[in-house]
């Protein structure tokens, strides 16, 4: 097995320590991110965030990615969407750092561009308001003027009259000031005429005349921020104070109040002014907005490469923060684990990097970089393809694998599909999801560059998936004779129907061989067919179960063999391979064996292998109905020696592990830390985070009776589990075969033209209702018994799941995470 | 045909899956070998226990909406 490949086990990682002179410090960085294959740690876990080296850096950038942020704002509320680059292409153009010179210039052209957009920004709010404004009055003078030239100016003529009549009071004021202040004109948000009535009407106990006039264009709220309904407004009433009141509670409303004059000939004077007004504010916010617009086109085209730019390198000071910064060496100090595979080829792109750049600078300025030995547990680093991605990452959800550990996302590439497709089982529905998965195969290159939604993301990440499980569906559909729930007669049936008998006899097949490949037709249809299906079906699905849990068990013996570990085999691996399979085994053997004997040749009773199981537990020795000969002794035997494994499986790696902490009490205490001379941290005072505690006999105790418990049970509920893969193909196959005799099959009884329209349309109704509910849902539940099937019963056998994934710092995955 | 059949197709099998275990392609050899032979393992369980479990059966199909021909 080549160890490139690391699908197997994770990749052997290596430390490596980075010596890069500060002037090039930035570049080569860089180079690294694009690299993608070192995980930085972070060497100054004990200095704030605030207080580190590139802070006042990261700062700027910071401040220049808000200002972009709010570029996009503007952009949006003016329509316009920045056209996105997408991650590959971005990377591919963008190889090199960028000059400090270069830097410093992206910084000042965002602070540069941001002053000028907010500048244009705020002209045309200002402008709008003022549009409005105009606009507003425009309405109110030209409802009013409608208004007043009517008849109901005669209620003005009235109130001008009551007004004159009390003018006779010595503190009357001139007409002509009271005639125009005996009224309110203005405008105010639809919604709220009501209240504004309703309040009027109160306050002044229905002393006023109230007029309104709808707007027939929406106009603009200060308030709502949008354009609203609105309405024009004219109370009349009198007395100052009164109109004062009036006022307050319009302005409280959110109404806008205009000055209108009363003399229509003023009115008209009024009106030309503030049309010609509106023009002119009309015209420069045109202009304005034309501007500000331009300018945001122009930026809109480029701003998704700014970003990116700026994202990666702030992702640049963020690295180099957790390095170690020597002033005296001037240099800086990298530490992290790298593929040791790929060791050379950062050698190269760190040499490349130097050379290239040491031209620029008078001395050459090598870029130093040493493996160091270390105690420390490196990450778990998978090699995936696209194929075995989606697999990976099905199984790093439920844990991740210790480092160099069998990887059970390998195995799960064909056994998760295939258990799948036990509960799936039927050629055409398995067809359907393999068409769909195809599509997304064949189309992959043009899909990846879209842009997806969630459940199509998901999909698409696993298409190879999809496309595994329709296929083992089509074939454990044909194993089990089901097309879309009609069975094909492809081979001669292993059975025939006597020829002589009435119609209405209740007839029995007789057997005249065995169907070659697959479920006998002969079943389709028949009386009986549930109870020889739940009998295969069963069966099948506990030797399968027991197959899978016992090659999966398999991967805990080469584990203990990779890790070295005799005690794991010993204490763990055989006793627990004797109890799983003295017992289930035991009982899987013993299925084949009752299939191959012909009971009925012999013409013995066919022994119930349930009853066996349990009298094999509840009266050992005894036997009621023979299997096999000597099986009395066999039974005992299995028996014993599961029993026997159960203290073992206690017992046995506790004791170890006190006889090594005595011997390791009684050899003399050596100083076993090997100061590494490479390791030119050693003598900086950098914090481990990793804890390596001692452990007691106490926990290994408690550990290891948890083990057993947990085993043993285990073995008796996982083998019951499995018989969800009887119990989902049985529902699969039973509910498709309603679907078809609900649909079609009931459609076919009908003649004429109208019995093929029902036709017709009970096949459209069979076909959605297949896709959606058999193929879609039962799909989806059948995808999840399979996923609990190897996260539960599979991977507890030999999974440890104690590892840290490797991130690498890259700037693939940086610029493909989502934005916050 | 006789259990017989289940140990031909068995070797049969397995000669398969050696076959392409010694071919397997170079790239991602790894995940061809551990898929396929699995695939084919499981494949060939599949068909050995639904073969089986008809070579004696201990019922026979039985309907009474049969017609005489």
């Amino acid at each position: 097995m080549s160890e490139s490949e690391a699908i197997f086990r994770s990749a052997e990682m290596s430390m490596i320590q980075l010596y890069i002179p500060n002037e090039i410090a930035r570049e080569s960085i860089y180079s690294l991110g694009s690299l993608g294959l070192v995980e930085f740690r972070d060497l100054n876990k004990n200095v704030n965030q605030f207080q580190r080296t590139f802070v006042d850096e990261i700062r700027q950038l910071d401040n220049v990615e808000r200002q972009y942020r709010f570029l996009i704002k503007l952009m949006e509320e003016n329509g316009i969407t920045p056209p996105e680059t997408l991650a590959e292409d971005y990377e591919a153009s963008h190889k090199n750092a960028l000059t400090t010179s270069q830097l410093d210039e992206i910084i000042a052209n965002a602070q540069i561009l941001e002053e000028r957009v907010t500048q244009l920004a705020d002209a045309s709010e200002t402008l709008l308001k003022k549009q409005i404004y105009l606009k507003q009055y425009q309405q109110v003078l030209s409802t009013s003027d409608r208004y007043f030239s009517s008849d109901v100016s005669k209620d003005l003529n009235e109130l001008n009259e009551n007004e004159n009549n009390n003018s006779s009071d010595p503190i009357e004021t001139p007409s002509s000031s009271s005639s125009s202040s005996n009224f309110i004109t203005g405008v105010i948000p639809r919604d709220k005429i009501a209240i504004l009535e309703k309040i009027l009407w109160r306050v002044l106990r229905g002393n006023l005349l109230f007029k309104t006039f709808e707007i027939e264009k929406q106009m603009y709220d200060k308030k709502a921020k949008e354009y609203v309904n609105k309405n024009t407004f004219v109370i009349f009433s009198h007395g100052e104070m009164i109109l004062e009141r009036i006022r307050k509670i319009c302005e409280s409303l959110d109404a806008d109040i205009y000055f209108v004059e009363s003399d229509s000939k003023l009115r008209r004077n009024q009106q030309v002014q503030i049309n010609d007004k509106l023009t002119d504010v009309t015209n420069v916010l045109e202009t304005t907005n034309l501007t500000l617009q331009t300018e945001l086109r122009v930026i809109s085209s480029e701003i998704d490469d700014w970003i990116k730019c700026v994202k990666l390198e702030k992702s640049v000071f963020v690295t180099m923060n957790k390095c170690h910064y020597d002033l005296n060496r001037k240099c800086l100090i990298g530490e992290g684990w790298v593929p040791t595979d790929e060791l050379l080829n950062i050698q190269t792109t760190l040499e490349d990097c130097s050379n290239q750049l040491s031209s620029n600078v008078s001395s050459n300025v090598p870029i130093i970089m040493n493996v160091v030995n270390t105690t420390k547990t490196p990450p778990t680093y998978h090699k995936t393809n696209k194929f075995t991605d989606a697999f990976q990452s099905m199984c790093d959800s439920y844990g991740i694998a210790t480092y160099r550990e069998v990887n059970a996302a390998l195995p799960t590439a064909a056994t998760f599909p295939f258990l799948f497709a036990i509960m799936f089982g039927d050629l055409g529905h398995g067809f359907i999801m393999f068409l769909a998965a195809l599509c997304l195969v064949l189309n992959e290159k043009s899909i990846g560059r879209m842009k997806r939604d969630e459940i199509f993301d998901m999909a698409y990440s696993g298409r190879y998936i999809l496309l595994l499980m329709g296929l083992f569906s089509m074939y454990t559909g044909f194993l089990y004779n089901d097309v879309f729930s009609i069975s094909m007669s492809l081979f001669k049936s292993g059975w025939e129907w006597p020829s002589d008998f009435k119609e209405g006899d209740n007839i029995e097949a007789y057997k005249v061989g065995t169907y070659i490949i697959g479920l006998d037709p002969a079943w389709h249809g028949a009386e009986n067919t549930l109870l020889f299906a739940n009998s295969y079906k069963m069966k099948l699905s506990i030797l399968m179960g027991f197959i899978h849990m016992s090659y999966s068990y398999m991967f805990s013996l080469v584990n203990a063999i990779h890790f070295k570990s005799m005690i794991n085999i010993v204490g763990n691996f055989i006793p627990g391979f004797i109890f799983m399979h003295g017992i289930f085994g035991y009982l899987a053997v013993c299925i084949v064996y009752k299939w191959c004997v012909d009971w009925v040749a012999i013409d013995k009773p066919a022994p119930s292998l349930l009853n066996m199981l349990i009298n094999m537990f509840l009266a050992p020795g005894s036997v009621d109905e023979q299997l096999y000969p000597g099986q009395a002794t066999v039974q005992v035997f299995l028996l014993i020696a599961a029993l026997i494994c159960v203290p073992c499986l206690l017992l046995i790696k506790p004791l170890w592990f006190r006889h090594q902490l005595k011997q390791k009490s009684i050899a003399l205490p050596t100083d076993d830390v090997e100061n590494d001379d490479n390791n030119l941290l050693s003598n900086l005072d950098i914090v481990d985070d990793e804890e390596h505690e001692e452990e007691t006999f106490g926990d290994i105790m408690i550990h290891q009776v948890i083990h057993t418990i947990e085993f043993c049970l285990n073995c008796v509920s996982h083998t019951a589990s499995y018989l969800r893969l009887w119990a989902l193909s049985l529902a699969h196959a039973q509910l498709s075969q309603v679907l078809w005799s609900m649909t079609i099959g009931s459609s076919f009884y009908f003649k004429g033209f109208g019995g093929s329209l029902f036709v017709f349309i009970m096949f459209g109704m069979w076909f959605v209702l297949t896709v959606c509910i058999l193929v879609v849902m039962e799909g989806t539940s059948a995808m999840l018994h399979a996923l609990r099937l190897h996260w539960v019963e599979s991977m507890s056998k030999f999974f440890e799941g104690e590892g840290v994934p490797y991130t690498p710092y890259s700037f693939t995955s940086l610029l493909n995470e989502p934005a916050e | 045909m006789s259990g017989y059949t289940v140990l031909g197709v068995m070797i049969v099998t397995i000669i398969i899956g050696s076959t392409f275990w010694k071919f397997a392609p170079k790239q991602d050899q790894t995940v061809w070998r551990s898929t396929v032979s699995l695939s084919l393992a499981m494949m060939f369980l599949m068909w050995a226990f639904t073969y089986l479990c008809q070579l004696h059966p201990l019922v026979a199909p039985r309907r009474s909406d049969m017609r005489p021909e």
